[in-house]
């Protein structure tokens, strides 16, 4: 099923992705962050919270936040 | 906000995203146009240089070369600034419900969220930051709509601390991130820039909210270390760590103005242990001060000192042995010197000076006194 993918880590990437259904957000997110920690991340499901074991569906939007992101002077 | 609200404020931000993506093609045009200006001034030149040359005017010919090579020089920079343009991928314009959900999410991510109308701007506060022990207070987080066209000139948004506790040294520094109310991004700019442009407002808001409550030690406008600042132990003033001087002697903290480096040692010391040279007025450290004139015993740094005196006191002691020497000159000379060469200087009297050996008046009862000698 595909659905759209917001990362804004870095310099921000939104696109579509192919994921197999019943994939929970944690797998998303362990397969598209690897060794990134979940809880430095917030991570929304059609712009709201949503828990760990959650199934995404189909045309479902997915986006990952930095809750730490270094700031410059 | 309520429905009513929310559906009026989605309207104005998407009006503002068209305005922004018709000001990148706006952009786009003017400096094309600048570069295909360039290139009619090229051909203009070029034929003009073919004149020249069927006529054998070398002179009009150079001046051709001449702005061609000007107008060559000019076409990286347009075409760098052209390509940066282009290269902006293409970014739709939300729909009126995917802003209005964002604006409703963003309700659910934020405590305060509003749309000040007379500024045109949707604003977001805070929850209390605090920093590694430093309490920072809340900020406001204000998106000015009307600046969103400009996002490629200019920041849009602006970061005001509500309760402000900035930094010691300087006021305008309110978070280590944040001067006069701008956020410096680091490296949530691309991202957030990404997300104004596709009108992502959670996406935004949170992002600086990310960068708000991280500290980037490495790069701080004053760091969390010093935003209490150092206050000089002499006068008060409140400084950063950087600018402060530590007194040698006491080590405490003090100003540029309070400290002055020993003129013996070079050793900074402050006010305090500080001493004065009594001649020239330099500052002496605690060590250094020490050094007195053997005969009156002002205090004097090293370079005042001669002879173990100070420039008055040898000065004085200079002047009697002259007037000394002077006096014996004129009297009968006594003793072993007139003995050895038969009642007489051998010099004529000026052997005298600077030799006191040579004018002992053994038991005449006139020894001179000398500087520093004690009359017995």
């Amino acid at each position: 099923m595909k659905l759209l993918f917001i990362n804004n880590l870095g310099g921000g990437f939104a696109d579509y992705v192919d994921v197999n259904d019943g994939t929970t957000v944690e797998e998303f997110f362990g397969d598209k962050m690897g060794h990134e920690r979940p809880e430095d991340y917030l991570i929304r499901v059609n712009r709201q919270p949503v828990p760990r074991d959650y199934v995404l569906q189909e045309n479902d939007r997915v986006t990952l936040t930095p809750t730490k992101i270094e700031g410059a002077g | 906000m309520n429905d009513k609200e929310l559906v009026r404020v989605a309207g104005t931000i998407q009006d503002a995203l068209e305005q922004l993506r018709k000001h990148r093609y706006t952009r786009c045009a003017a400096q094309l146009s600048l570069f295909a200006g360039t290139m009619q001034k090229l051909i203009r030149d070029s034929r003009r240089l073919a004149t020249g040359l069927s006529r054998d005017w070398f002179a009009a010919a150079e001046r051709s070369c001449m702005t061609i090579n000007r107008q060559l020089g000019e076409i990286p920079f347009l075409v760098s600034n052209l390509q940066s343009l282009l290269d902006r991928r293409h970014r739709d314009v939300p729909s009126l419900s995917a802003i209005a959900a964002e604006l409703w999410a963003l309700q659910q991510e934020f405590d305060d969220v509003e749309f000040n109308g007379e500024e045109d701007a949707l604003c977001v506060v805070t929850e209390p930051i605090t920093l590694e022990d430093t309490y920072l207070g809340r900020f406001r987080v204000a998106l000015y709509l009307g600046s969103l066209r400009e996002l490629y000139q200019k920041t849009p948004y602006f970061v005001m601390a509500v309760d402000p506790h900035p930094a010691a040294t300087d006021y305008a520094v309110t978070h280590p991130h944040v001067t006069n109310d701008v956020l410096c991004e680091g490296d949530g700019a691309a991202a957030i820039r990404a997300a104004l442009e596709t009108g992502r407002l959670v996406d935004f808001f949170t992002m600086v909210r990310s960068i708000l409550t991280t500290y980037n030690p490495d790069s701080p406008y004053v760091a969390l270390s010093d935003w209490e600042g150092v206050s000089c132990y002499e006068c008060g003033y409140v400084m950063d760590s950087e600018s402060s001087y530590y007194c040698t002697y006491c080590e405490n903290a003090i100003c540029d103005e309070c400290s002055s480096v020993c003129a013996g040692c070079s050793e900074i010391v402050c006010k305090s242990c500080a001493g004065t040279c009594e001649i020239c007025d330099s500052s002496l450290c605690p060590q250094c001060a020490k050094k007195q004139c053997s005969e009156c015993e002002s205090v004097c740094c090293e370079s005042c000192l001669d002879d173990g005196l100070c420039p008055v006191c040898k000065e004085e002691r200079d002047k009697h042995e002259e007037e000394q020497g002077t006096e014996n000159n004129q009297e009968p000379t006594t003793g072993q010197e007139a003995t050895v060469v038969g009642g007489r200087l051998a010099d004529g009297g000026q052997r005298a000076h600077g030799n006191y050996a040579a004018l002992q008046p053994h038991g005449m009862g006139q020894a001179p006194l000398l500087p520093g000698q004690v009359r017995q």
